[in-house]
């Protein structure tokens, strides 16, 4: 490790000699940026992810004089991940100068799925709001590049952030327009009924019960073989019991529900929070009468 | 001395008709029965088997040509008694179960009280079997749920990789197309570079004869 870190450091300085000196041809940069990689690679080796991280960042500014933006965003990015192991701000603000890059070359793709990994290192910090920015941009650059699958994952991911951050409404039109899109494909089509579980459990959230009741139809037009699943049993057995107000067997339609497929802890969130609304109204009721 | 093997003979086959007549009516019934005409049928083997040890004596002392077919066909015999044993031992096997079976429920039903308490536990047993198989199918409807829903995962990795895989095919179509063009390029250019050399060439060639030339006149001048 210590032989590496010597022979990084060794690169560096030649690295930063041959800058500050004249080189003859005016090839310099491209000697430069070639110990740059050189350095950097080794500090990889040696572990030590922030020198690795600057000295990409450094790599990535003489390609930018080379005018070549391509090896630039490339080094940005490399950037990016060396810094990723310790300092998330630091790595996402390198992921964005690659994404500008890349949009000025005109590489939509790179640069949508650079988006989802800010996106995602945000969601790491917990940085709701923030991800979901990025996953908008990011599933937007996916649609315009015709990549659908990619530009889904990424609209679930923001549906199921808005879900928690109580935008219902817009969860609900992303899982709808998912499962539309999804009954197309003859791949995807055994997902339907997942996602127009999630929008059934936003509708209940959002605890308008004629809505939910006109969207369980809507559902069933959507997808036939929808009504036999025990999903619309259970989005039927709640919406029940949110229209007569009994705690209980909500809870039992959720057990029953629960003892086949467990409910993961998004799902247990938003029915939680159904069940506290329930119950505080009930509360009301007792209270009036 | 043939007439006293074929005495013997005769003896034997009556012998292993019984027996075999014994065995089959022994299949038929089961229990005490049962082991009574195995009881038989074990000492008709006996007897079986001595009248055969004194049929190979006989046969011994008989003259060598006679000797032969006499003791071929008391190997047929033999085995005769052989498969009869068998036969019985499977039917026995078969049914060694059934026997203290009969046993162990004989001395149950045996008294009546023991008897509705032997049924109460027969009905507990039997509806915690039942439990225990709908439990069972419980548990393989959720193995089966879980193994649905990674399968549509599954699908949606397959799609996904099945668009990058287009995306990939799109490109190097459009990396096909540009190589094509910029192998036109690079024969361009190499014909234009001939082209000036040829030029050069024969520039320099003029300029020297024309060199050559005027220090000629001059010369001869």
């Amino acid at each position: 490790m210590g032989d590496h870190l010597a022979r990084a450091d060794d690169f560096e300085k030649k690295a930063e000699k041959k800058l500050s000196g004249w080189g003859l041809f005016g090839s310099k940069y491209e000697d430069a940026a070639d110990l740059f990689d050189k350095a950097a690679n080794s500090y990889k080796l040696a572990k030590s992810w922030d020198q690795a991280g600057a000295v990409y960042v450094k790599l990535a500014e003489c390609h930018l004089k080379l005018d070549s933006k391509h090896e630039a965003a490339n080094a940005y990015a490399d950037a990016a991940h060396c810094y990723k192991k310790t300092n998330t701000k630091e790595s996402i603000s390198c992921l964005e100068q690659s994404v500008n890059m890349f949009l000025d070359i005109g590489r939509f793709n790179m640069s949508a799925r650079y988006y989802k990994e800010i996106a995602e290192l945000c969601e790491q910090e917990q940085n709701l709001e923030q991800a979901i920015a990025y996953y908008e941009k990011a599933a937007d650059l996916f649609q315009s590049e015709e990549v659908t699958t990619s530009a889904n994952q990424c609209k679930q991911k923001i549906a199921q952030f808005a879900a928690q951050l109580e935008q219902y409404q817009k969860a609900i039109e992303i899982y709808e327009e998912i499962a539309r899109h999804s009954l197309n494909n003859n791949l995807l089509k055994y997902g339907v009924k997942g996602h127009l579980l999630n929008a059934g459990i936003c509708q209940l959230c959002k605890s308008d019960v004629v809505a939910i009741s006109n969207a369980l139809e809507r559902y069933q037009e959507l997808d036939p073989t929808f009504s036999g699943t025990r999903e619309y049993k259970l989005l039927a057995d709640l919406a029940t019991a949110i229209d007569e107000e009994d705690v209980a067997k909500f809870t039992d339609a959720v057990k029953e529900y629960d003892s086949m497929t467990q409910l993961d802890s998004w799902k247990t969130t938003l029915l939680l929070r159904v069940k506290e609304a329930l119950k505080a109204k009930e509360l009301e009721e007792d209270d009036l009468t | 001395m043939s007439k006293v093997f074929e005495g013997y003979e005769r003896q034997y086959c009556e012998l292993s008709a019984n027996l075999s007549k014994k065995i089959t009516s022994a299949s038929l019934l089961d229990g005490e029965q049962k082991k009574q005409k195995v009881s038989e049928i074990k000492g008709g083997f006996e007897d079986a088997e001595a009248l055969i040890r004194k049929m190979d004596l006989e046969a011994r002392s008989l003259p060598p040509n006679v000797k032969a077919t006499l003791l071929a066909k008391l190997r047929e015999y033999k085995t005769d008694l052989n498969n009869l044993k068998t036969e019985v031992k499977r039917i026995t096997s078969a049914n060694a179960n059934q026997a203290a079976r009969d046993e162990l429920l004989e001395s149950g039903m045996a008294d009546t009280m023991m008897a509705s308490a032997d049924q109460r536990t027969r009905l507990i047993m039997s509806t915690e079997r039942l439990n225990q198989s709908s439990d069972r199918i419980r548990e393989s409807r959720k193995t089966m749920l879980e193994t649905e829903e990674l399968g549509v995962s599954i699908l949606q990795d397959l799609h996904q990789q099945r668009q990058s895989l287009l995306h990939a095919h799109n490109t190097l179509h459009g990396v096909d197309d540009n190589i094509s063009r910029s192998k036109k390029v690079l024969t361009n250019m190499s014909r234009r570079m001939s082209r000036n050399k040829w030029i050069i060439g024969s520039i320099i060639t003029v300029l020297v004869i024309a060199i050559i030339l005027i220090l000629y006149f001059k010369l001869t001048h």
